[in-house]
């Protein structure tokens, strides 16, 4: 029952999302209506694992639908990665030119689906941030300093089993230990962009890591 | 450091993200053959997964879709069509290029799967003596550039399929062979990723093209000050694709 509850509350707040930034890009109400439809009636796992199968048949009605579903989501990833739509823009084509050439690939006992598709897109934003990265995150325009938000509202985590153990875990870092891990994946920031965040030398901020990473393994278990 | 301790840091940073470029590019190589590296980027990729959730979901650009549908058409249709991007699987293209280079078939499977990087023109043209293609790659994970040559017609085209221009920097086309004096000649400037860029090589005899060493160096906007290659380069050399 109360995982009933949470999925609705979680489907809730994407509409709320969704519904905010078509407001802010201007488009009418029939655009918001068709996005609350497709993302209301998209939220399983199973749903995903059987579009990802369609697709390996080269179905392209199930690509359609995958990327209805799916595109916001991978979109907020690459662009918190690149910040630069322009960027971000491009990777997100090449993210789904390979989901439709990978679809055989996928393994549903290995992975869920959309673990599947943010890896690819997280790869390939990281690959591109790396090789490119024109914008340090100190020479971004004002107001578009993402990193320097309060910390982050970790609490998001607990809707899912794997989450709320990751969640729990994390819990036990120091707090600036924590947010060095939670900024590093979420902005994909390299060691020497943590190192300017939170001013502490190279060597620090990986001996960090690599500490923190291995208190959460130890916490989190095989 | 190669030992279960080093394997689960380097696999956790490269899920977390913050390994550098160089680093990256190790792992992802070294993720091909090695299984227990497979296995602890899984894992942290799947304990990690959790964060995404922290990335609000942004609506896409219009438009955004239909030029996916494009990519995906042109390649599907061996032909890319005027102004599309080139997207590649490149260790996909890796493996075929490393199966075809010892297999006898070559020639014909080079000729006829690169067509789709070399465009639909050189596709309908009969095979000739002359082609050849040249991969070049910084590393073993990432091919950066596609080359092609037409001794017939003394033209060699180039296509950026996977490196990106660092913004202020342009790449260059060197060739180097003992026969042309010493040290690489400049061919010219790689410009743009969409379209083909074509070069004359009319002025150099065919047999010491077809030998030459080839090489793409990135360079201050503009071309390299020196006339020599002055950043990183790429090397590669010529595969014969038909005759």
């Amino acid at each position: 029952m109360l995982k009933l509850f949470l999925s609705i509350v979680r489907i809730y707040f994407v509409l709320t999302v969704s519904v905010t930034h078509s407001d802010r890009h201007g488009s009418g109400a029939k655009f918001c209506g068709d996005y609350f439809v497709q993302y209301a009636t998209m939220t399983t796992a199973q749903d995903l694992v059987r579009l990802l199968q369609r697709i390996a048949l080269k179905e392209t009605a199930a690509f359609s639908e995958l990327y209805e579903a799916t595109s916001a989501k991978l979109y907020g990833i690459v662009l918190r990665i690149l910040v630069r739509r322009d960027l971000a823009d491009e990777i997100l084509q090449e993210v789904y030119v390979k989901i439709w050439e990978r679809a055989g690939d996928f393994d549903p006992s290995r992975a869920s689906p959309i673990t599947w598709m943010a890896t690819i897109a997280r790869n390939r934003a990281l690959d591109e941030a790396r090789r490119s990265k024109p914008v340090s995150l100190e020479d971004m325009p004002a107001g578009f300093d993402v990193v320097s938000e309060a910390p982050l509202a970790l609490e998001m985590l607990t809707q899912s089993e794997d989450g709320q153990k990751l969640f729990d875990c994390l819990q036990k870092l120091e707090v600036e230990k924590r947010e060095v891990v939670v900024q590093a994946y979420l902005h994909g920031l390299s060691r020497e962009a943590l190192s300017k965040r939170f001013s502490r030398p190279v060597p620090t901020i990986k001996t960090w890591l690599h500490r923190s990473l291995a208190q959460l393994k130890d916490c989190i278990g095989p | 450091m190669t030992g279960p301790a080093h394997i689960d840091d380097l696999a956790a940073e490269y899920v977390l993200g913050t390994l550098s470029t160089e680093e990256r590019v190790a792992v992802s190589a070294r993720l091909q053959r090695e299984l227990p590296l497979q296995a602890a980027v899984a894992y942290w990729e799947k304990r990690l997964a959790p964060l995404d959730e922290l990335a609000p979901p942004i609506v896409v650009p219009i438009g955004l879709k239909s030029r996916i549908d494009h990519k995906i058409a042109a390649v599907a249709s061996g032909a890319i069509a005027g102004g599309s991007v080139v997207t590649l699987d490149v260790h996909d293209l890796q493996r075929r290029l490393r199966h075809w280079r010892t297999s006898a078939l070559a020639a014909t499977a080079i000729a006829a799967s690169l067509a789709v990087i070399l465009g639909a023109r050189e596709m309908v043209r009969p095979p000739l003596e002359q082609n050849f293609v040249a991969v070049f790659q910084k590393d073993d994970a990432s091919p950066s550039f596609v080359m092609s040559v037409d001794l017939a017609s003394r033209t060699l085209s180039v296509r950026r399929v996977a490196a990106d221009v660092p913004s202020g920097k342009t790449f260059q086309l060197w060739i180097a062979s003992d026969k042309l004096g010493v040290g690489p000649q400049s061919l010219g400037l790689v410009e743009d990723r969409v379209t083909e860029v074509k070069k004359a090589i009319s002025g150099i005899d065919p047999s010491i093209v077809q030998n030459a060493l080839f090489g793409v160096s990135l360079e201050p906007a503009g071309g390299s000050p020196t006339g020599k290659p002055t950043g990183p380069v790429f090397h590669a050399k010529l595969i014969q694709t038909s005759g």
